[in-house]
């Protein structure tokens, strides 16, 4: 922090509260890192990146781990003892952090089949136009290619149901090549 | 509250630190350097002219033209012989490009329209020069399925009313702009948001509520136009009685497939789940000033698809619903679908008319345009269902069940008749109903409430290579018959206007706003818009000029492209 930033906050009273908030999030997001990248990019496929995700999708999902909706042996610990205003904190922080490209090399032959198989089954209809997701909807342009296909599966499984079916519902029609090119489809929309 | 990024939170800081301005400041915008555009003189609606609003030519003071809901404009300086002259006369840009559902809302020469996220514009109705510019300082939690919607303003004295996606009701001042007072009409964590136009009457604003997909107890309140605050609740989901009578059939008679022993042990288990059974009201409902009752459809059940969760007809989900204007007290119930599981709700806004009864005596009813792809005709006194019109669009496979796999059946969950309001004309008494054709297949899917999430209990899918399109369907209410129908490439969504010239102006997803013969359904003038005409046209005249008013932004439900436009026409001087 620079002197001249130090006499500014000394000078704005409204300044401090908002900055210590920044500070505190920040220290919460720590134990998030390892798995997720500090800035939200995570540091392995199977991880997803919470950078650029919409804030009410990232703020439900921790109340579902947290209130037992979703139960992963990772995320469940963690977001067992957040409060509410955590849970938006952290939603926030990482949803104002920019989404890096994935490293994924997309099959644009299986990439193409994936956008006909999305545009068929109405995806947009809830996630929008490019995917960029909308309120508790997640954004999934750009998402690791490994996590979309963990996801897809374990809702056509049933071990991830707390979206209330409709996933589940959608994940029914979708043999597992589809599931492969739906994901070189949305990964390959980068950022 | 957003956090900004770290990087940013200096910047951040000051602009809070330096924009200490109270924030009502923050939400107006005027002419910013082109000199001063103001109203002069504040618009005072009284209550008479708000009664009688469909009965002149000069003001448009109703989203749907009046209390009765018939979207006509009696003037005909517009008509069949002239209108292939019409001619833009500005195209308004807002700031927003999204989704476009407003119906202006002009009084005296001053127009007051919506766009999406809740902005309001002040403008000169026959220049769109701009008075001020208002935008809704938006919570941090929306809850939405279907698109940033607004569909507009209502008007009382010198105050306009809208509600909010974070599910407020506030007030403005109509000259300024400025916020008069907010009310919390609902909480947006767990799904109510508000994208409809307040109705106002009689010093009560009425506003019903969305949320259908997301486990709401649904609901219309009154308000107090002066202070906001709440004067009466009837919630569209009893606590008691919601299971209904047990009813095999739908309205039209046809079998829907029901388990009803099934559904009778489920309700002996579990009978507590009229907290979350849906049901939202979110468009105007009519208002009868002569029996001080106002009539409103509401919409589908929670979960949508998934009914084994929500044992019972679902009362009074899928129903036209009268209540007592003064106290909120039932009055009667109509149910289209009892335990619906296609979201084939009832939400096109319910029109008073007369209409001959079963014995071909005029008597006051009240219609609805369906989802089903049916006009429902019912005594205003009793809600009994006189008649329903032949099928607008095509109809199969009524009533099958959804299946894990998926079931195909005729119309799909968009309709027939979405949200779009009907014109009706008592000169060719036609009702005008914009319909959608788009075959679906119904998937279920087990799904326990997900805590103000999406709750759909299974998905709609589009079927791959088959034609979607829409239909503009005349329908005679004393017969019930289609008097003539028009075909259009995409799917119809949006308001329909009529018009003492013989007119029905309407728009289309790709662009086209269209006016056709109300007597035949000859296409007369098209004009392109360059983005979705989906909005609700209106008409008004200012210093004898007739001018008609159609948003162009767009659908997201549909999506249709996107566009911030609101396009005003006239006939050249």
């Amino acid at each position: 922090m620079t002197a001249r930033l130090l006499f500014l906050l000394a000078l704005l009273a409204t300044v401090p509260a908002a900055a210590q908030d920044q500070e505190a999030v920040r220290a919460k997001a720590q134990v998030c890192a390892a798995c997720h990248g500090p800035d939200g990019n995570a540091v392995s496929p199977e991880y997803p990146n919470l950078a650029g995700q919409t804030w009410r999708y990232l703020y439900v999902q921790l109340k579902d781990f947290n209130e037992g909706r979703r139960s992963n042996p990772l995320m469940s610990p963690m977001a067992a003892n957040l409060s509410r205003e955590d849970m938006m904190a952290l939603a926030n922080f990482y949803a104002a952090q920019p989404l890096k490209p994935s490293a994924f090399k997309v099959d644009e032959t299986k990439a193409k089949a994936g956008k006909a198989k999305a545009d068929e089954t109405l995806c947009t209809m809830c996630h929008l136009g490019g995917f960029m997701g909308q309120n508790e909807i997640p954004r999934v342009a750009g998402q690791n290619y490994e996590y979309i296909v963990l996801q897809l599966k374990a809702f056509k499984a049933r071990t991830r149901t707390n979206d209330a079916g409709t996933m589940t519902s959608v994940a029914q029609t979708l043999n597992d090549t589809d599931i492969e090119n739906l994901g070189n489809y949305l990964t390959g929309l980068r950022p | 509250m957003q956090v900004p990024s770290p990087r940013f939170h200096w910047i951040a800081a000051l602009l809070l630190a330096f924009a200490a301005a109270p924030s009502a400041a923050q939400e107006i915008q005027g002419q910013g350097g082109r000199g001063p555009a103001m109203i002069i003189k504040a618009p005072d609606v009284s209550q008479q002219m708000l009664d009688n609003a469909d009965k002149q030519s000069v003001n448009w003071l109703h989203t749907n033209g009046g209390y009765s809901q018939h979207r006509y404009y009696p003037g005909s300086q517009i008509n069949t012989t002239n209108v292939k002259r019409l001619r833009p006369v500005y195209l308004f840009q807002t700031e927003v490009k999204e989704s476009m559902e407003t119906a202006p809302i002009v009084v005296d020469g001053i127009m007051y329209m919506t766009t999406a996220f809740n902005h309001v514009y002040a403008l000169d109705a026959t220049t769109g020069q701009e008075f001020w510019h208002y935008k809704h300082n938006m919570g941090p939690i929306t809850t939405f399925c279907c698109g940033p919607n607004n569909r507009g303003v209502a008007i009382e004295g010198g105050r306009l009313y809208m509600g909010t996606l974070d599910a407020k009701l506030v007030a403005l001042d109509a000259k300024t702009g400025q916020k008069l007072w907010e009310t919390q009409i609902a909480d947006p964590e767990k799904g109510y948001s508000e994208t409809m136009a307040p109705t106002v009457v009689g010093g009560k604003v009425l506003i019903g509520t969305n949320g259908g997909e997301y486990g709401i107890r649904g609901f219309v309140k009154a308000f107090d136009s002066r202070d906001g605050k709440a004067l009466w609740t009837f919630y569209t989901i009893p606590d008691k009685g919601h299971e209904g009578v047990w009813a095999e059939n739908d309205a039209t008679g046809r079998n829907m497939k029901r388990d009803i022993p099934a559904e009778k042990d489920a309700l002996a288990k579990n009978s507590d789940f009229y907290q979350t059974l849906g049901g939202g009201v979110w468009m105007n409902p009519a208002v009868d000033l002569a029996s001080r009752t106002i009539f409103f459809v509401v919409g589908n059940p929670s979960p949508d698809l998934y009914g084994a969760v929500r044992p019972g007809d679902n009362l009074y989900t899928d129903s036209m619903v009268a209540v007592d204007l003064d106290t909120g007290q039932y009055k009667w119930h109509s149910q289209y679908i009892a335990h619906d599981v296609w979201d084939l709700d009832a939400v096109s806004p319910p029109i008073l008319v007369d209409a001959k009864d079963a014995s071909g005596k005029m008597v006051p009813a009240v219609i609805h345009g369906g989802k089903t792809g049916h006009v429902y005709v019912h005594d205003r006194a009793t809600g009994k269902l006189i008649r329903y019109s032949e099928a607008m669009i095509p109809q199969e496979n009524m009533w099958v069940l959804p299946t894990a796999t998926g079931a195909r059946m005729l119309p799909g969950a968009n309709g027939g008749v979405e949200w779009s309001p009907m014109a009706f004309s008592p000169k060719t008494r036609m009702a005008y109903a914009l319909n959608l054709h788009q075959p679906m297949t119904y998937h279920v899917e087990a799904g326990q409430y997900p805590g103000g999430k999406l709750w759909l209990g299974g998905a709609f899918k589009v079927i791959e290579g088959e034609k979607q399109w829409g239909r503009l369907a005349a329908v005679n209410v004393d017969t019930g018959k289609l008097a003539w129908k028009f075909d259009t490439a995409q799917p119809l969504i949006g308001g329909a206007l009529a018009t003492g010239g013989d007119l029905v102006f309407y728009g289309e997803g790709n662009g086209l706003f269209r006016a056709l013969d109300a007597r035949n359904g000859k296409l007369l003038w098209e004009f392109n818009c360059g983005a979705g005409a989906n909005a609700m046209p209106v008409s008004y005249s200012v210093k004898g000029k007739q001018y008609v008013a159609m948003g162009c932004g767009g659908n997201t439900q549909l999506d249709f492209k996107r566009g911030n436009t609101l396009a005003v026409f006239a006939l050249p001087d």
